[in-house]
C-alpha cells in the first residue's frame, strides 16, 4: 500500500523533475550550455553501450535484469577489493615524485578479484558463450560507467568551468566498454575445459595483460610524461590489440568447435 | 529496453520499500544539488569608493558581477567584464568602456608599482576624477600575479581578434581559445549603518595656575584612495599622525621635570574621517564647545597647529585662513618656524600661503578651516602647496613615499620652534640656532617604526571601526606619553546623514574558463558523426561475427 503510494509519488514528481531541467536549461547561456555540455558527454559515454546493447541481441534474451545482477556482482567486488586494499596496504609515505612501482604492482594484483567475479558472474547465467560474455561485460561496465563517471560527469561537466577532461572521462568510458567485453572473452576462454593447449599461454597472457593495463598505463604516463590526451590515445591503441588478439582467439575457438 | 527497465522498478517498488528510498532520495538529493565552484582562477579584488557625503553620492554604486571578460581592444563591450592593465589604463578608454554600457571594469595594478613612476603620475592624476561622478558599473582593482596575467593575455588575443578572420579560423579559435566569466562571491552593496569614526584626544596640563592658554596639535589618521582596501595613505597622513606621537613624547618628557614643565596646555587630537571633510574634527568641536560647560577648547586657546603630510619635500608651507595679527601666539609660532627654519635648516624653503574659507565648495581644504569655523585660531603645516594635490588622496601614496630623513627633519623643526613659542625663548634672547632638543632625544627609530606600522595595513575611514587595532595601538600610545586619553565617537544624523559608507569592498572573484556557445554545438555535431561511426563498425561486427558461426 505504502509502496504504491511511494510509486505513485515518484511518478508524479518526474513532470516536476522534468521541468527542473528545462529550467535550468532556459536560465541563461552559461547555464543553458554547461547543461548542454554535459548532455554531450553523457551520450558520448552512454550511447555506445546502448547501441552495444541492443545489437548484439540482448534484448532478445531479456537480460536485463540479468545484466543488472552482474552490476551488483560489480559493486560488491568493489568494496571487497577497497577494504582488502584498505586493511593490507599501508598509505605510502614516501617523496612525492617517486613513483612506489612495487606497491603499484602489488595494488594492481588485487584487481584480480575483478577476473573472479566476471566468472562468477559468467558462471551463473547459463547459455552460449556469446550470451554469457556479452551479459557479464555489458552489466559490469555499466556498473562502472554509474559509478564512477555518471557522478563525477553531472556535478563537473554541469558547472560553469570548462574543462577537456569530461570529454576524456567519456571517451575512456568507451574504452573500458571494449576492455570489459575482451576481459570477459578472455575469462571465459580460460575456464573453457576445451581450450587447446596452444592457447593456453596466449590467453593466460592476455588474462595478466588485462589485470594490469590500468598498472601498465601508469607506468607509461609517470615515464614517458605523456599529455591526458596521448595518454588517452595510448590506452585506446593498448585496449584495442588487447581486445582484437582475443577477439581472434575467441572466434578460432568458437568455430573449430 | 525501456519497458524491461520500467518492469524492474515496478518490481523493485512492489516488493521492498527501503529499496526504493535508498535509490530515489539520493538521486533527488544530487539533482537538485548546488553546483560547487571549481574555478581557472581565484582572486582578491577590492572594490571602488562608495560613499554619500553631504547626500552628495560618489564612486561605484554597484557590486556584483557575472560576466564575461574582454580587453578594451574588443569591438562589443556592452554586459561585459572590461579587464585593463594599469600601464595600458588612460582615461579615454575608462570612458569609452563606461560608454559601451559594459558590465564592469576590472584594473590590475603591478606587484611593483614603483617601477612605472610615468604610469602612477599619470594613474594619480585620474583618481579623483574617476570618483568624482557617480557610475553604476562596479569598478574593481586587482593586484597582478602570473594566472591573472595569463588571463589577461588570453582575453586579449580573443578580443582583439574578434573582428578581423576568416570563418575557418573563427571555427578553430572557438574550439581552442577559452573565454573567462568573471564572477564575484558576495552580495549587493548596501549602506552601513551606525557607522562610529573614532577620533583620540589627550593632554599635558600646563603648570602655574589656572586659565593657561593651550595648544592644540591635530593629525587625522586616516587615508583616502580610488579603492579603500588599498589605501595605506603613508604620506597623508602616516607622516602627520607619527609626528604628533614623536611630539607627544618629546613634549612629555619636558613636562615631566618641574624646571622644564610650562606654562602652556597641550592637547593631542588624532581625529578619523579626516578625508570625508574632516567629521571627526567638526563633532568633537560641537561637543566641546556647544555641548560642555568647561573645555579647554572654550577657554584660552593659543592657536590649533594641523599637521598634514609631512613626510617629503623641502618646502614647507604654513596654510592659514587669516593672517596672524601680530603679538598673538599664531604669529610668534610663524616667527619662530621662519628663524628655525632659515637658521637650523637652510634647505627647507618655508612660506605662509593665504586661502581664504570658501563655505560654498563641497568639502572644505585644510583641517584648520574647521577650528577657523568655529573663530579658532589655526593653521596647518604642510610640504604640499595646495589642498588639490592627488597626492593627498592616493592609493599610490605608499611607504616609499615617505623619506624619514625628511621626516625626522621636519619633526625637528616643528618640536625646536614649538619649544620656542612654549618657553619665550626668542624674548629671553635666546640665538635662532640653538638646539634645544639633542640628538639622543630624537629618535629616528621610533618614527620609522611607527611609520612602517601605520602603512602596514589600509587605514581607510569605512575600514577602521572603534574595534580597530589601529585605534586602540593609537590609544596605548597616546596612553604612555599623554594623560586623560579619551576617544570620542562620531556617528551620522540619522535624518539628514553628513556621511553614508558602504559595504562589500573587499571580494572574491571567481575567473572561470567557458567555451563560446558554438562550441557545444560543435562538439555535439563530433559526437554525433563518432556515435554514428560506432553504430556502423558494431552492425558490421556483429553482422560478420553471425555470418561466421555456424
Amino acid at each position: 500500500m505504502l509502496a504504491s503510494n511511494i510509486n505513485v509519488t515518484v511518478r508524479l514528481s518526474a513532470p516536476m523533475l522534468l521541468k527542473l531541467v528545462g529550467g535550468f536549461a532556459s536560465v541563461g547561456l552559461p547555464g543553458n550550455m554547461t547543461l548542454f555540455h554535459f548532455g554531450n558527454c553523457f551520450a558520448l559515454a552512454y550511447f555506445p553501450y546502448f547501441i552495444t546493447y541492443k545489437c548484439s541481441g540482448l534484448s532478445e534474451y531479456n537480460a536485463f535484469w540479468r545484466c543488472v545482477q552482474a552490476g551488483a556482482t560489480y559493486l560488491f567486488v568493489q568494496l571487497c577489493k577497497m577494504l582488502f586494499l584498505a586493511t593490507f596496504f599501508p598509505t605510502w609515505e614516501g617523496g612525492a615524485g617517486v613513483y612506489d612501482f612495487v606497491g603499484e604492482f602489488m595494488k594492481a594484483t588485487v584487481d584480480l578479484a575483478d577476473l573472479l567475479g566476471l566468472h562468477l558472474v559468467m558462471s551463473r547465467n547459463a547459455g552460449k558463450g556469446e550470451y554469457k560474455i556479452m551479459v557479464a561485460a555489458m552489466g559490469w561496465a555499466t556498473a562502472e560507467l554509474v559509478m564512477s563517471r555518471c557522478i563525477p560527469l553531472w556535478v563537473g561537466a554541469r558547472g560553469i568551468e570548462f574543462d577537456w577532461k569530461y570529454i576524456q572521462m567519456s571517451f575512456d568510458s568507451n574504452i573500458s566498454l571494449v576492455h570489459y567485453i575482451a576481459m570477459a572473452a578472455v575469462v571465459w576462454m580460460f575456464t573453457r575445459y576445451d581450450l587447446p593447449k596452444s592457447f593456453r599461454l596466449p590467453v593466460t597472457v592476455l588474462l595478466g595483460l588485462c589485470v594490469y593495463k590500468a598498472f601498465l598505463m601508469e607506468l607509461f604516463v609517470h615515464v614517458f610524461l605523456l599529455g591526458s590526451w596521448t595518454a588517452l590515445l595510448v590506452k585506446a591503441v593498448l585496449t584495442g590489440s588487447i581486445s582484437l588478439c582475443s577477439l581472434f582467439l575467441f572466434v578460432t575457438l568458437v568455430h573449430s568447435n | 529496453m525501456f519497458e524491461e527497465a520500467s518492469e524492474v522498478f515496478d518490481n523493485m517498488f512492489k516488493s521492498s520499500f527501503p529499496l526504493t528510498f535508498i535509490v530515489f532520495i539520493p538521486a533527488v538529493l544530487i539533482l537538485v544539488s548546488p553546483l560547487p565552484a571549481e574555478a581557472a582562477h581565484e582572486f582578491t579584488v577590492y572594490r571602488m569608493q562608495q560613499y554619500d557625503l553631504q547626500g552628495q553620492p560618489y564612486g561605484t554604486r554597484n557590486a556584483i558581477l557575472n560576466t564575461e571578460a574582454r580587453t578594451v581592444e574588443a569591438e562589443v563591450l556592452s554586459r561585459r567584464c572590461v579587464i585593463m592593465r594599469l600601464v595600458d589604463f588612460s582615461y579615454e578608454r575608462y570612458q569609452k568602456a563606461l560608454r559601451q554600457s559594459a558590465g564592469a571594469v576590472v584594473i590590475i595594478l603591478p606587484k611593483n608599482m614603483s617601477t612605472m613612476p610615468q604610469d602612477i603620475v599619470q594613474f594619480m592624476e585620474l583618481e579623483p576624477e574617476m570618483l568624482a561622478t557617480e557610475t553604476i558599473v562596479p569598478v574593481y582593482f586587482a593586484l597582478e600575479d602570473d594566472e591573472l596575467l595569463s588571463i589577461y593575455t588570453q582575453t586579449l588575443t580573443s578580443s582583439s581578434s574578434q573582428g578581423s578572420s576568416s570563418a575557418a579560423e573563427v571555427l578553430i579559435h572557438t574550439a581552442t581559445a577559452n573565454g573567462f566569466q568573471m564572477v564575484t562571491s558576495g552580495a549587493q552593496s548596501k549602506a552601513v549603518s551606525d557607522w562610529a569614526i573614532t577620533s583620540l584626544e589627550g593632554r599635558l596640563a600646563g603648570t602655574g595656575g589656572e586659565d593657561l592658554p593651550t595648544i592644540v596639535l591635530v593629525a587625522h589618521y586616516d587615508s583616502f584612495g580610488v579603492a579603500p582596501w588599498l589605501s595605506y595613505g603613508a604620506d597623508s597622513n602616516g607622516s602627520g599622525v607619527s609626528m604628533l606621537l614623536e611630539l607627544a613624547r618629546l613634549f612629555s618628557r619636558l613636562y615631566t621635570y618641574k624646571r622644564t614643565h610650562a606654562g602652556y596646555n597641550l592637547l593631542f587630537f588624532v581625529s578619523g574621517g579626516g578625508k570625508f571633510n574632516y567629521q571627526g574634527t567638526k563633532r568633537w568641536l560641537e561637543d566641546n564647545l556647544d555641548h560642555t560647560d568647561s573645555s579647554l577648547l572654550q577657554d584660552n586657546v593659543a592657536f590649533v597647529l594641523c599637521l598634514d603630510t609631512l613626510g617629503n619635500g623641502d618646502s614647507l608651507h604654513l596654510h592659514v585662513s587669516k593672517p596672524p595679527k601680530e603679538g598673538t601666539a599664531q604669529y610668534a609660532l610663524l616667527k619662530e618656524l621662519e628663524t628655525v627654519a632659515s637658521n637650523q635648516y637652510p634647505e627647507v624653503k618655508f612660506s605662509m600661503v593665504h586661502k581664504k574659507i570658501n563655505l560654498a565648495d563641497d568639502t572644505l581644504a585644510w583641517e584648520h578651516e574647521r577650528f577657523g569655523i568655529r573663530r579658532l585660531p589655526a593653521f596647518t603645516l604642510s610640504h604640499l602647496n595646495s589642498h588639490r594635490e592627488v597626492q593627498r588622496s592616493s592609493i599610490m601614496d605608499v611607504r616609499p613615499h615617505v623619506d624619514l630623513r625628511k621626516l625626522s627633519r621636519n619633526t625637528k623643526l616643528i618640536a625646536e620652534s614649538l619649544a620656542r613659542v612654549i618657553y619665550n625663548l626668542t624674548e629671553k634672547g635666546a640665538p635662532g640656532d640653538l638646539q634645544i632638543f639633542t640628538e639622543q632625544m630624537m629618535q629616528e627609530e621610533q618614527l620609522s617604526s611607527v611609520v612602517d606600522w601605520l602603512t602596514a595595513q589600509p587605514r581607510a575611514a569605512q575600514l577602521v571601526d572603534k574595534d580597530s587595532s589601529v585605534v586602540s595601538t593609537l590609544e596605548y600610545h597616546l596612553g604612555r606619553y599623554l594623560k586623560d586619553v579619551r576617544r570620542h565617537y562620531v556617528k551620522a544624523d540619522k535624518r539628514d546623514p553628513e556621511f553614508v559608507f558602504y559595504d562589500q569592498l573587499k571580494q572574491t572573484m571567481n575567473a572561470y574558463r567557458v567555451k563560446p556557445a558554438i562550441f557545444d554545438l560543435l562538439l555535439a555535431f563530433c559526437i554525433a558523426a563518432y556515435l554514428g561511426v560506432i553504430y556502423l563498425s558494431i552492425q558490421k561486427v556483429v553482422e560478420r561475427l553471425y555470418a561466421k558461426s555456424p
